[in-house]
Protein backbone atom coordinates (compact mmCIF):
# COMPACT_ATOMS: atom_id res chain seq x y z
CA UNK A 1 0.00 0.00 0.00
CA UNK A 2 2.77 2.45 0.40
CA UNK A 3 3.81 2.56 -3.24
CA UNK A 4 0.28 3.82 -4.20
CA UNK A 5 -0.54 7.21 -2.87
CA UNK A 6 3.33 8.08 -4.35
CA UNK A 7 1.65 6.95 -7.86
CA UNK A 8 -1.13 8.69 -6.95
CA UNK A 9 0.84 12.20 -6.40
CA UNK A 10 2.27 11.45 -9.39
CA UNK A 11 -0.93 10.32 -11.93
CA UNK A 12 -3.17 13.24 -10.54
CA UNK A 13 -1.31 15.95 -12.17
CA UNK A 14 -0.40 13.83 -15.50
CA UNK A 15 -4.45 13.11 -15.97
CA UNK A 16 -5.02 16.64 -14.68
CA UNK A 17 -2.82 17.97 -17.99
CA UNK A 18 -4.09 15.40 -20.40
CA UNK A 19 -7.70 16.64 -19.52
CA UNK A 20 -6.50 19.95 -20.08
CA UNK A 21 -4.72 19.25 -23.36
CA UNK A 22 -7.71 17.38 -24.63
CA UNK A 23 -10.04 20.27 -23.64
CA UNK A 24 -7.59 23.00 -25.52
CA UNK A 25 -6.53 21.45 -28.48
CA UNK A 26 -7.41 23.23 -31.21
CA UNK A 27 -10.26 21.67 -33.59
CA UNK A 28 -8.22 22.45 -36.98
CA UNK A 29 -5.75 19.57 -35.61
CA UNK A 30 -8.87 16.93 -35.92
CA UNK A 31 -10.48 18.89 -38.93
CA UNK A 32 -8.34 16.44 -41.09
CA UNK A 33 -10.53 12.67 -40.23
CA UNK A 34 -13.82 14.74 -41.75
CA UNK A 35 -13.37 14.24 -45.08
CA UNK A 36 -14.22 10.65 -45.72
CA UNK A 37 -17.08 10.82 -44.39
CA UNK A 38 -19.36 13.16 -46.40
CA UNK A 39 -22.48 13.44 -43.87
CA UNK A 40 -22.77 16.33 -42.19
CA UNK A 41 -24.89 16.46 -39.19
CA UNK A 42 -26.39 19.98 -37.70
CA UNK A 43 -28.16 19.39 -34.80
CA UNK A 44 -31.11 22.04 -34.52
CA UNK A 45 -30.36 23.89 -31.55
CA UNK A 46 -33.32 25.83 -31.71
CA UNK A 47 -35.79 23.20 -30.48
CA UNK A 48 -34.23 22.24 -27.31
CA UNK A 49 -33.27 23.71 -23.91
CA UNK A 50 -31.19 23.32 -21.14
CA UNK A 51 -28.77 20.57 -21.13
CA UNK A 52 -29.80 19.30 -24.07
CA UNK A 53 -29.47 22.53 -26.05
CA UNK A 54 -25.66 22.62 -24.70
CA UNK A 55 -24.84 18.98 -26.60
CA UNK A 56 -26.41 19.84 -29.09
CA UNK A 57 -24.59 23.11 -29.71
CA UNK A 58 -21.15 21.58 -28.51
CA UNK A 59 -22.04 18.98 -31.11
CA UNK A 60 -22.20 21.67 -34.01
CA UNK A 61 -19.35 23.90 -32.93
CA UNK A 62 -16.63 21.30 -31.20
CA UNK A 63 -16.78 17.39 -32.42
CA UNK A 64 -14.22 16.40 -29.60
CA UNK A 65 -15.22 17.87 -27.01
CA UNK A 66 -18.46 16.14 -27.38
CA UNK A 67 -16.73 12.63 -28.25
CA UNK A 68 -14.79 13.09 -24.96
CA UNK A 69 -18.40 13.73 -23.18
CA UNK A 70 -20.17 11.12 -25.10
CA UNK A 71 -17.15 8.69 -23.54
CA UNK A 72 -16.79 9.98 -20.07
CA UNK A 73 -20.64 9.95 -19.64
CA UNK A 74 -20.99 6.87 -20.93
CA UNK A 75 -18.30 5.72 -18.41
CA UNK A 76 -20.01 7.08 -15.41
CA UNK A 77 -23.38 6.03 -16.23
CA UNK A 78 -22.13 2.73 -16.88
CA UNK A 79 -20.51 2.71 -13.34
CA UNK A 80 -23.90 4.32 -11.69
CA UNK A 81 -25.81 1.54 -12.93
CA UNK A 82 -23.55 -1.23 -12.58
CA UNK A 83 -23.22 -0.20 -9.06
CA UNK A 84 -27.35 0.23 -8.42
CA UNK A 85 -27.66 -3.41 -10.09
CA UNK A 86 -24.91 -5.04 -8.28
CA UNK A 87 -26.80 -3.43 -4.89
CA UNK A 88 -30.18 -4.63 -6.07
CA UNK A 89 -28.71 -7.94 -6.79
CA UNK A 90 -27.21 -8.36 -3.19
CA UNK A 91 -30.52 -7.88 -1.70
CA UNK A 92 -32.13 -10.69 -3.77
CA UNK A 93 -30.03 -13.17 -1.61
CA UNK A 94 -28.25 -15.37 -4.57
CA UNK A 95 -24.59 -15.92 -4.06
CA UNK A 96 -22.68 -13.55 -6.36
CA UNK A 97 -19.35 -14.67 -5.45
CA UNK A 98 -18.83 -18.54 -6.46
CA UNK A 99 -19.48 -20.01 -9.22
CA UNK A 100 -18.61 -23.97 -10.01
CA UNK A 101 -17.29 -24.41 -13.64
CA UNK A 102 -18.88 -27.30 -15.11
CA UNK A 103 -18.45 -27.49 -18.88
CA UNK A 104 -20.63 -30.27 -19.16
CA UNK B 1 -6.05 7.05 -3.82
CA UNK B 2 -9.68 6.87 -3.64
CA UNK B 3 -9.71 10.70 -3.17
CA UNK B 4 -7.18 11.26 -5.67
CA UNK B 5 -8.90 9.11 -8.17
CA UNK B 6 -11.75 11.43 -7.58
CA UNK B 7 -9.95 14.67 -7.45
CA UNK B 8 -8.58 13.92 -10.77
CA UNK B 9 -11.89 12.97 -12.20
CA UNK B 10 -12.89 16.31 -11.03
CA UNK B 11 -10.12 18.11 -12.90
CA UNK B 12 -11.15 16.63 -16.20
CA UNK B 13 -14.35 17.41 -15.67
CA UNK B 14 -13.65 21.00 -14.54
CA UNK B 15 -11.81 21.52 -17.74
CA UNK B 16 -14.17 19.82 -20.09
CA UNK B 17 -16.84 22.62 -19.01
CA UNK B 18 -14.58 25.29 -19.07
CA UNK B 19 -12.78 24.56 -22.33
CA UNK B 20 -16.42 24.69 -23.97
CA UNK B 21 -17.75 27.91 -22.83
CA UNK B 22 -17.87 30.59 -25.02
CA UNK B 23 -18.41 28.57 -27.66
CA UNK B 24 -22.13 29.41 -28.60
CA UNK B 25 -23.22 28.58 -32.11
CA UNK B 26 -26.87 29.31 -34.15
CA UNK B 27 -28.59 27.66 -35.99
CA UNK B 28 -30.97 28.65 -39.03
CA UNK B 29 -32.88 26.55 -41.58
CA UNK B 30 -34.38 27.34 -44.65
CA UNK B 31 -34.38 26.83 -48.77
CA UNK B 32 -30.99 27.61 -50.60
CA UNK B 33 -31.29 30.88 -52.81
CA UNK B 34 -27.88 31.00 -54.01
CA UNK B 35 -24.68 28.88 -53.64
CA UNK B 36 -21.50 30.61 -54.63
CA UNK B 37 -18.39 28.26 -55.21
CA UNK B 38 -16.27 31.21 -55.98
CA UNK B 39 -16.64 32.69 -52.31
CA UNK B 40 -18.07 29.95 -50.67
CA UNK B 41 -21.05 31.89 -49.92
CA UNK B 42 -24.54 30.80 -49.35
CA UNK B 43 -27.68 32.84 -49.24
CA UNK B 44 -30.21 31.39 -47.89
CA UNK B 45 -34.34 32.13 -47.24
CA UNK B 46 -35.01 31.45 -43.31
CA UNK B 47 -38.29 29.05 -42.22
CA UNK B 48 -39.12 29.61 -39.09
CA UNK B 49 -39.46 26.60 -36.25
CA UNK B 50 -43.53 25.88 -37.06
CA UNK B 51 -42.98 22.66 -38.35
CA UNK B 52 -46.23 20.66 -39.80
CA UNK B 53 -47.50 18.17 -41.65
CA UNK B 54 -47.59 20.54 -44.89
CA UNK B 55 -44.00 22.48 -43.94
CA UNK B 56 -41.72 19.75 -42.36
CA UNK B 57 -39.04 22.40 -42.38
CA UNK B 58 -40.88 25.16 -41.00
CA UNK B 59 -42.84 27.87 -42.71
CA UNK B 60 -40.86 30.75 -44.66
CA UNK B 61 -40.90 33.80 -43.34
CA UNK B 62 -39.23 35.71 -45.79
CA UNK B 63 -35.69 37.03 -44.39
CA UNK B 64 -32.57 35.94 -46.62
CA UNK B 65 -29.36 36.43 -45.09
CA UNK B 66 -25.86 35.71 -46.51
CA UNK B 67 -23.42 32.89 -45.13
CA UNK B 68 -19.52 33.04 -45.30
CA UNK B 69 -18.45 28.98 -45.38
CA UNK B 70 -15.92 29.15 -46.75
CA UNK B 71 -14.65 27.34 -43.92
CA UNK B 72 -17.43 25.13 -42.90
CA UNK B 73 -17.63 21.75 -43.29
CA UNK B 74 -20.33 20.96 -46.26
CA UNK B 75 -21.41 17.40 -47.01
CA UNK B 76 -23.35 17.03 -49.63
CA UNK B 77 -23.10 20.33 -51.56
CA UNK B 78 -25.78 22.85 -51.71
CA UNK B 79 -27.70 22.98 -55.09
CA UNK B 80 -30.92 25.95 -55.43
CA UNK B 81 -33.61 25.30 -53.48
CA UNK B 82 -32.12 22.55 -51.48
CA UNK B 83 -32.82 22.42 -47.63
CA UNK B 84 -29.95 23.40 -45.61
CA UNK B 85 -29.46 23.62 -41.74
CA UNK B 86 -26.44 25.77 -41.07
CA UNK B 87 -24.59 26.31 -37.58
CA UNK B 88 -23.04 29.62 -37.83
CA UNK B 89 -21.06 32.19 -35.19
CA UNK B 90 -21.86 35.83 -35.61
CA UNK B 91 -18.00 37.78 -36.33
CA UNK B 92 -19.05 41.72 -36.71
CA UNK B 93 -21.43 41.92 -39.20
CA UNK B 94 -20.92 38.58 -40.83
CA UNK B 95 -22.14 35.26 -40.61
CA UNK B 96 -19.90 32.72 -40.49
CA UNK B 97 -20.91 28.77 -41.01
CA UNK B 98 -19.45 26.49 -38.95
CA UNK B 99 -21.14 22.83 -40.44
CA UNK B 100 -23.78 23.21 -43.39
CA UNK B 101 -26.36 19.87 -43.84
CA UNK B 102 -27.94 19.26 -46.72
CA UNK B 103 -30.81 18.28 -45.31
CA UNK B 104 -32.22 17.61 -49.44
CA UNK B 105 -29.89 15.10 -50.15
CA UNK B 106 -28.14 13.17 -47.31
CA UNK B 107 -30.74 10.61 -45.93
CA UNK B 108 -30.21 9.53 -42.65
CA UNK B 109 -32.25 6.40 -42.82
CA UNK B 110 -29.58 4.92 -44.86
CA UNK B 111 -26.78 3.31 -43.33
CA UNK C 1 -49.59 8.75 -25.74
CA UNK C 2 -47.32 11.48 -25.84
CA UNK C 3 -45.20 10.01 -23.04
CA UNK C 4 -44.09 7.34 -25.11
CA UNK C 5 -42.13 9.03 -27.75
CA UNK C 6 -38.93 10.67 -26.86
CA UNK C 7 -37.07 13.72 -29.02
CA UNK C 8 -33.48 12.85 -29.99
CA UNK C 9 -31.78 16.27 -30.10
CA UNK C 10 -29.10 15.52 -32.66
CA UNK C 11 -30.79 13.56 -35.17
CA UNK C 12 -34.64 15.25 -34.69
CA UNK C 13 -36.47 12.56 -35.02
CA UNK C 14 -39.04 11.25 -31.89
CA UNK C 15 -38.52 7.42 -30.84
CA UNK C 16 -40.76 5.44 -29.00
CA UNK C 17 -38.38 5.00 -26.19
CA UNK C 18 -39.71 1.08 -24.72
CA UNK C 19 -38.99 0.05 -28.12
CA UNK C 20 -35.15 1.27 -27.34
CA UNK C 21 -35.18 -0.15 -23.52
CA UNK C 22 -36.16 -3.32 -24.87
CA UNK C 23 -33.50 -3.63 -27.36
CA UNK C 24 -31.24 -2.75 -24.59
CA UNK C 25 -32.99 -5.21 -22.22
CA UNK C 26 -32.46 -8.50 -24.47
CA UNK C 27 -29.21 -7.85 -26.23
CA UNK C 28 -27.94 -7.06 -22.53
CA UNK C 29 -29.15 -10.76 -21.61
CA UNK C 30 -27.39 -11.82 -24.60
CA UNK C 31 -24.45 -10.09 -24.28
CA UNK C 32 -24.05 -10.65 -20.12
CA UNK C 33 -24.43 -14.64 -20.97
CA UNK C 34 -22.15 -14.50 -24.42
CA UNK C 35 -19.26 -12.03 -23.35
CA UNK C 36 -20.19 -10.12 -27.05
CA UNK C 37 -21.57 -6.60 -27.29
CA UNK C 38 -23.84 -8.11 -30.23
CA UNK C 39 -23.91 -4.87 -32.58
CA UNK C 40 -25.23 -6.87 -35.10
CA UNK C 41 -28.43 -7.47 -33.14
CA UNK C 42 -29.12 -4.28 -33.07
CA UNK C 43 -29.62 -2.67 -35.87
CA UNK C 44 -32.30 -4.42 -37.27
CA UNK C 45 -34.27 -3.29 -33.86
CA UNK C 46 -33.32 0.38 -34.40
CA UNK C 47 -34.15 0.54 -38.56
CA UNK C 48 -38.10 -1.16 -37.25
CA UNK C 49 -38.13 1.61 -34.89
CA UNK C 50 -37.56 4.18 -37.49
CA UNK C 51 -34.34 5.03 -35.38
CA UNK C 52 -31.59 7.41 -38.44
CA UNK C 53 -29.03 4.89 -39.32
CA UNK C 54 -26.09 7.13 -39.35
CA UNK C 55 -26.23 7.13 -36.08
CA UNK C 56 -26.88 3.28 -35.16
CA UNK C 57 -23.20 2.43 -35.22
CA UNK C 58 -21.58 5.15 -32.70
CA UNK C 59 -24.81 4.83 -30.81
CA UNK C 60 -24.54 1.30 -30.78
CA UNK C 61 -20.55 1.05 -30.18
CA UNK C 62 -20.96 3.53 -26.74
CA UNK C 63 -24.25 1.61 -25.06
CA UNK C 64 -22.18 -2.02 -25.40
CA UNK C 65 -19.34 -0.38 -24.22
CA UNK C 66 -21.85 0.94 -20.89
CA UNK C 67 -23.17 -2.37 -20.98
CA UNK C 68 -20.13 -4.46 -20.99
CA UNK C 69 -18.94 -2.28 -18.48
CA UNK C 70 -22.04 -3.56 -15.99
CA UNK C 71 -21.38 -7.53 -17.21
CA UNK C 72 -17.76 -7.02 -16.52
CA UNK C 73 -18.34 -5.76 -12.96
CA UNK C 74 -20.77 -8.34 -12.37
CA UNK C 75 -18.58 -11.21 -13.70
CA UNK C 76 -15.51 -9.97 -12.03
CA UNK C 77 -17.13 -10.78 -8.90
CA UNK C 78 -17.32 -14.44 -9.92
CA UNK C 79 -13.75 -14.78 -10.71
CA UNK C 80 -14.75 -14.98 -14.46
CA UNK C 81 -12.16 -11.62 -16.04
CA UNK C 82 -8.45 -12.55 -16.35
CA UNK C 83 -7.54 -9.28 -16.23
CA UNK C 84 -3.86 -10.09 -17.20
CA UNK C 85 -5.17 -11.97 -19.91
CA UNK C 86 -7.22 -9.06 -20.90
CA UNK C 87 -4.58 -6.33 -20.96
CA UNK C 88 -2.63 -8.01 -22.95
CA UNK C 89 -5.27 -9.26 -25.37
CA UNK C 90 -6.12 -5.24 -25.63
CA UNK C 91 -2.75 -4.56 -27.18
CA UNK C 92 -3.37 -7.42 -29.84
CA UNK C 93 -6.52 -6.55 -30.26
CA UNK C 94 -6.31 -2.25 -31.43
CA UNK C 95 -3.38 -2.98 -33.55
CA UNK C 96 -5.83 -5.32 -35.37
CA UNK C 97 -8.48 -3.62 -35.26
CA UNK C 98 -6.19 -0.33 -36.94
CA UNK C 99 -4.18 -2.55 -39.36
CA UNK C 100 -8.41 -3.94 -40.92
CA UNK C 101 -9.37 -0.59 -41.24
CA UNK C 102 -6.64 0.38 -42.95
CA UNK C 103 -6.94 -2.50 -45.16
CA UNK C 104 -10.84 -1.96 -45.73
CA UNK C 105 -10.13 1.56 -46.62
CA UNK C 106 -7.02 0.37 -49.21
CA UNK C 107 -9.65 -2.15 -50.87
CA UNK C 108 -12.54 0.58 -50.93
CA UNK C 109 -10.30 2.59 -53.31
CA UNK C 110 -9.78 -0.65 -55.71
CA UNK C 111 -13.40 -0.91 -55.40
CA UNK C 112 -16.38 -3.66 -54.50
CA UNK C 113 -15.43 -3.96 -51.04
CA UNK C 114 -18.74 -4.66 -49.28
CA UNK C 115 -19.79 -7.88 -50.64
CA UNK C 116 -16.18 -9.20 -50.51
CA UNK C 117 -16.68 -8.03 -46.46
CA UNK C 118 -19.54 -9.60 -46.11
CA UNK C 119 -18.63 -12.97 -47.67
CA UNK C 120 -15.71 -12.97 -45.29
CA UNK C 121 -17.93 -12.70 -42.22
CA UNK C 122 -20.25 -15.77 -43.42
CA UNK C 123 -17.38 -17.89 -43.97
CA UNK C 124 -15.85 -17.07 -40.80
CA UNK C 125 -19.21 -17.64 -39.04
CA UNK C 126 -19.36 -20.65 -40.80
CA UNK C 127 -16.50 -21.62 -39.78
CA UNK C 128 -17.20 -20.77 -36.09
CA UNK C 129 -20.75 -22.72 -36.20
CA UNK C 130 -19.28 -25.46 -37.50
CA UNK C 131 -16.13 -25.84 -34.81
CA UNK C 132 -19.14 -25.29 -31.96
CA UNK C 133 -21.42 -28.13 -33.09
CA UNK C 134 -18.25 -30.25 -33.94
CA UNK C 135 -16.80 -29.87 -30.94
CA UNK C 136 -20.31 -30.48 -29.02
CA UNK C 137 -20.28 -33.47 -30.93
CA UNK C 138 -17.33 -35.07 -30.13
CA UNK C 139 -17.54 -34.15 -26.73
CA UNK C 140 -20.47 -35.97 -25.97
CA UNK C 141 -19.25 -38.80 -27.63
CA UNK C 142 -16.25 -38.93 -25.62
CA UNK C 143 -18.63 -38.56 -22.72
CA UNK C 144 -20.27 -41.43 -23.61
CA UNK C 145 -17.36 -43.57 -24.33
CA UNK C 146 -16.48 -42.70 -20.61
CA UNK C 147 -13.09 -40.98 -22.20
CA UNK C 148 -12.45 -38.20 -18.91
CA UNK C 149 -8.99 -36.38 -19.74
CA UNK C 150 -7.94 -33.59 -17.13
CA UNK C 151 -10.37 -31.78 -14.46
CA UNK C 152 -12.71 -29.77 -17.35
CA UNK C 153 -14.12 -33.21 -18.72
CA UNK C 154 -14.42 -34.85 -21.88
CA UNK C 155 -13.17 -31.64 -24.74
CA UNK C 156 -14.18 -32.02 -28.58
CA UNK C 157 -11.53 -29.40 -29.82
CA UNK C 158 -8.67 -29.09 -28.21
CA UNK C 159 -6.02 -27.16 -30.65
CA UNK C 160 -5.11 -24.92 -27.31
CA UNK C 161 -2.87 -27.62 -25.97
CA UNK C 162 -0.67 -27.58 -28.93
CA UNK C 163 -0.68 -24.50 -29.35
CA UNK C 164 0.07 -24.31 -24.98
CA UNK C 165 3.59 -26.21 -26.12
CA UNK C 166 4.50 -23.91 -27.96
CA UNK C 167 6.84 -22.03 -25.37
CA UNK C 168 8.23 -18.83 -26.94
CA UNK C 169 9.33 -16.32 -23.90
CA UNK C 170 8.16 -15.17 -21.68
CA UNK C 171 5.82 -17.41 -20.90
CA UNK C 172 2.97 -16.13 -18.50
CA UNK C 173 0.96 -17.97 -16.20
CA UNK C 174 -2.83 -17.05 -16.01
CA UNK C 175 -3.63 -17.78 -12.69
CA UNK C 176 -8.01 -16.68 -13.21
CA UNK C 177 -8.13 -18.67 -16.53
CA UNK C 178 -5.32 -21.59 -15.18
CA UNK C 179 -2.89 -21.87 -17.65
CA UNK C 180 0.69 -20.93 -18.34
CA UNK C 181 1.34 -20.01 -22.12
CA UNK C 182 3.56 -17.96 -24.23
CA UNK C 183 2.61 -14.31 -24.13
CA UNK C 184 2.44 -14.28 -27.88
CA UNK C 185 -0.32 -16.65 -28.23
CA UNK C 186 -2.96 -14.09 -26.33
CA UNK C 187 -1.21 -11.66 -28.73
CA UNK C 188 -1.14 -13.50 -32.01
CA UNK C 189 -5.11 -14.72 -31.47
CA UNK C 190 -6.09 -10.82 -30.26
CA UNK C 191 -4.63 -9.69 -33.18
CA UNK C 192 -6.35 -11.41 -35.68
CA UNK C 193 -9.58 -11.16 -33.58
CA UNK C 194 -8.79 -7.11 -33.72
CA UNK C 195 -7.22 -7.80 -37.72
CA UNK C 196 -10.74 -9.41 -38.82
CA UNK C 197 -13.45 -7.04 -36.57
CA UNK C 198 -11.74 -4.20 -38.05
CA UNK C 199 -11.98 -5.33 -41.63
CA UNK C 200 -15.76 -6.44 -40.60
CA UNK C 201 -16.59 -3.44 -39.00
CA UNK C 202 -17.98 -5.31 -35.98
CA UNK C 203 -16.90 -5.40 -32.42
CA UNK C 204 -15.33 -8.95 -32.37
CA UNK C 205 -16.72 -10.36 -29.53
CA UNK C 206 -18.68 -13.48 -31.66
CA UNK C 207 -14.96 -14.08 -32.54
CA UNK C 208 -12.66 -13.54 -30.14
CA UNK C 209 -14.99 -15.34 -27.30
CA UNK C 210 -14.50 -18.55 -29.61
CA UNK C 211 -10.69 -17.82 -30.31
CA UNK C 212 -10.56 -17.56 -26.47
CA UNK C 213 -12.15 -21.01 -25.78
CA UNK C 214 -10.62 -23.20 -28.48
CA UNK C 215 -7.20 -21.17 -29.06
CA UNK C 216 -6.54 -20.01 -26.16
CA UNK C 217 -8.07 -22.83 -23.88
CA UNK C 218 -10.22 -20.84 -21.32
CA UNK C 219 -12.85 -22.35 -19.57
CA UNK C 220 -16.16 -21.38 -20.92
CA UNK C 221 -17.01 -18.82 -17.90
CA UNK C 222 -13.67 -17.35 -17.93
CA UNK C 223 -14.00 -16.63 -21.78
CA UNK C 224 -17.18 -14.99 -21.30
CA UNK C 225 -15.86 -12.73 -18.50
CA UNK C 226 -12.28 -11.54 -20.14
CA UNK C 227 -14.05 -11.02 -24.05
CA UNK C 228 -16.59 -8.82 -21.76
CA UNK C 229 -13.70 -6.87 -20.60
CA UNK C 230 -12.65 -6.69 -24.11
CA UNK C 231 -15.65 -5.84 -25.69
CA UNK C 232 -15.62 -2.48 -23.31
CA UNK C 233 -12.22 -1.24 -23.87
CA UNK C 234 -13.01 -1.83 -27.75
CA UNK C 235 -16.62 -0.10 -27.38
CA UNK C 236 -15.35 2.71 -25.95
CA UNK C 237 -12.54 3.43 -28.26
CA UNK C 238 -15.10 3.06 -31.02
CA UNK C 239 -17.80 5.24 -29.43
CA UNK C 240 -14.65 7.72 -29.30
CA UNK C 241 -14.14 7.97 -33.11
CA UNK C 242 -17.73 7.41 -33.85
CA UNK C 243 -18.74 11.18 -32.01
CA UNK C 244 -15.71 12.68 -33.18
CA UNK C 245 -17.43 12.16 -37.12
CA UNK C 246 -21.12 13.33 -35.57
CA UNK C 247 -22.38 9.70 -35.82
CA UNK C 248 -24.00 9.06 -32.13
CA UNK C 249 -27.20 9.99 -30.69
CA UNK C 250 -26.30 10.12 -26.94
CA UNK C 251 -30.09 10.24 -25.90
CA UNK C 252 -30.33 7.06 -27.35
CA UNK C 253 -27.44 5.72 -25.66
CA UNK C 254 -28.49 6.33 -22.19
CA UNK C 255 -32.13 5.19 -23.03
CA UNK C 256 -30.86 1.95 -23.76
CA UNK C 257 -28.21 1.08 -21.40
CA UNK C 258 -31.21 1.28 -19.10
CA UNK C 259 -32.87 -1.41 -20.22
CA UNK C 260 -29.67 -3.25 -20.65
CA UNK C 261 -28.78 -2.57 -17.03
CA UNK C 262 -30.82 -4.95 -16.10
CA UNK C 263 -30.73 -7.47 -18.86
CA UNK C 264 -26.83 -7.86 -18.13
CA UNK C 265 -27.26 -8.82 -15.07
CA UNK C 266 -29.93 -11.55 -15.77
CA UNK C 267 -27.56 -12.71 -18.33
CA UNK C 268 -24.34 -12.25 -16.14
CA UNK C 269 -25.85 -14.20 -13.72
CA UNK C 270 -27.36 -17.09 -15.39
CA UNK C 271 -23.93 -18.43 -16.83
CA UNK C 272 -23.47 -18.95 -13.14
CA UNK C 273 -26.63 -21.79 -13.56
CA UNK C 274 -25.03 -22.87 -17.15
CA UNK C 275 -22.89 -25.40 -18.11
CA UNK C 276 -20.15 -24.41 -20.36
CA UNK C 277 -21.05 -26.61 -23.41
CA UNK C 278 -24.74 -25.00 -23.20
CA UNK C 279 -23.53 -21.73 -23.29
CA UNK C 280 -21.19 -22.87 -26.57
CA UNK C 281 -24.08 -24.65 -27.89
CA UNK C 282 -26.81 -21.32 -27.37
CA UNK C 283 -23.89 -19.10 -28.99
CA UNK C 284 -23.40 -21.31 -31.67
CA UNK C 285 -27.22 -21.01 -32.19
CA UNK C 286 -26.36 -17.38 -32.41
CA UNK C 287 -23.96 -18.02 -34.84
CA UNK C 288 -25.53 -19.40 -37.18
CA UNK C 289 -28.58 -17.32 -37.28
CA UNK C 290 -25.92 -14.45 -37.46
CA UNK C 291 -24.79 -16.02 -40.73
CA UNK C 292 -28.24 -16.37 -42.04
CA UNK C 293 -29.51 -13.17 -41.68
CA UNK C 294 -26.51 -11.74 -43.84
CA UNK C 295 -26.44 -14.58 -46.70
CA UNK C 296 -30.52 -13.61 -46.95
CA UNK C 297 -29.84 -9.68 -46.76
CA UNK C 298 -27.09 -10.01 -49.29
CA UNK C 299 -29.52 -11.25 -51.86
CA UNK C 300 -31.90 -8.84 -51.13
CA UNK C 301 -34.29 -10.07 -48.31
CA UNK C 302 -33.41 -7.59 -45.82
CA UNK C 303 -37.06 -7.22 -43.78
CA UNK C 304 -36.60 -11.40 -43.63
CA UNK C 305 -32.90 -11.09 -42.58
CA UNK C 306 -34.42 -8.46 -39.55
CA UNK C 307 -37.18 -10.72 -39.23
CA UNK C 308 -34.86 -13.88 -38.16
CA UNK C 309 -32.47 -11.66 -36.09
CA UNK C 310 -35.48 -10.52 -33.66
CA UNK C 311 -36.79 -13.69 -33.66
CA UNK C 312 -33.61 -15.35 -32.17
CA UNK C 313 -32.93 -12.54 -29.63
CA UNK C 314 -36.20 -13.04 -28.15
CA UNK C 315 -36.58 -16.37 -27.81
CA UNK C 316 -32.63 -16.79 -26.75
CA UNK C 317 -33.10 -13.77 -24.48
CA UNK C 318 -36.28 -15.18 -23.15
CA UNK C 319 -34.65 -18.86 -22.63
CA UNK C 320 -31.28 -16.80 -20.69
CA UNK C 321 -34.13 -15.17 -18.36
CA UNK C 322 -35.55 -18.49 -17.95
CA UNK C 323 -31.95 -20.59 -16.90
CA UNK C 324 -31.75 -17.72 -14.27
CA UNK C 325 -35.22 -17.77 -12.79
CA UNK C 326 -35.28 -21.11 -12.36
CA UNK C 327 -31.64 -21.51 -11.02
CA UNK C 328 -31.66 -18.47 -8.69
CA UNK C 329 -35.05 -20.07 -7.80
CA UNK C 330 -33.51 -23.50 -6.57
CA UNK C 331 -30.65 -21.97 -4.70
CA UNK C 332 -33.09 -19.91 -2.47
CA UNK C 333 -34.95 -22.95 -1.57
CA UNK C 334 -31.37 -24.95 -0.97
CA UNK C 335 -30.79 -22.26 0.87
CA UNK C 336 -33.87 -22.06 2.84
CA UNK C 337 -33.99 -25.93 3.26
CA UNK C 338 -30.74 -25.77 5.07
CA UNK C 339 -31.46 -22.48 7.41
CA UNK C 340 -34.48 -25.06 8.49
CA UNK C 341 -32.37 -28.15 9.13
CA UNK C 342 -29.96 -26.74 10.72
CA UNK C 343 -32.53 -24.48 13.13
CA UNK C 344 -33.74 -28.03 13.74
CA UNK C 345 -30.65 -29.48 14.43
CA UNK C 346 -30.35 -26.76 17.01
Amino acid sequence: MRLVPKRGRLLTPIVGLLGMAVGWIPDWVWAGGEKATNLVVVADTRRVSGIMKYFANLYNTNTLLFAVWAVVLTVLFGALLGLLMDWLMSRTGIDLKTRKIIEH
Amino acid sequence: MRRRSVLGIMVILLNLCLASAGLCAEVSQGKCLKFDEGSMSITLEEYDTEFSQEHPYGRPTGITSVYNASKAQIGAPPKVGDILRIAYEVKGTERVAIKVMNVTRQDLMKK
Amino acid sequence: MEWLYLYMPIAGVTIFWPGLVLIGFSVGVIGGFFGMGGAWMVTPGLNILGFPMAFAIGTDMAHIAGKSMISTIRHSKFGNVDYKLGLIMVLGTFIGIEVGAQLVMYLERLGKVESTVRWIYVGFLALIGTMVFYDYYKATRKKRMGVVEGEKGAEGITWYKTLHRIKIPPVVHFKTAGFTCSVWLPITVSFMTGLLAGFLGIGGGLLRMPALVYLIGCPTHIAVGTDLFEVMISGLYGAFTYSMKGRIELVAVFVMLTGAAVGAQIGTVATKYAKGYGIRIAFGICVVACMVSIILKEFGFSSLSAAIILVTIGLMSAYITVIMIKGAAQELREKKALARSLAKAA
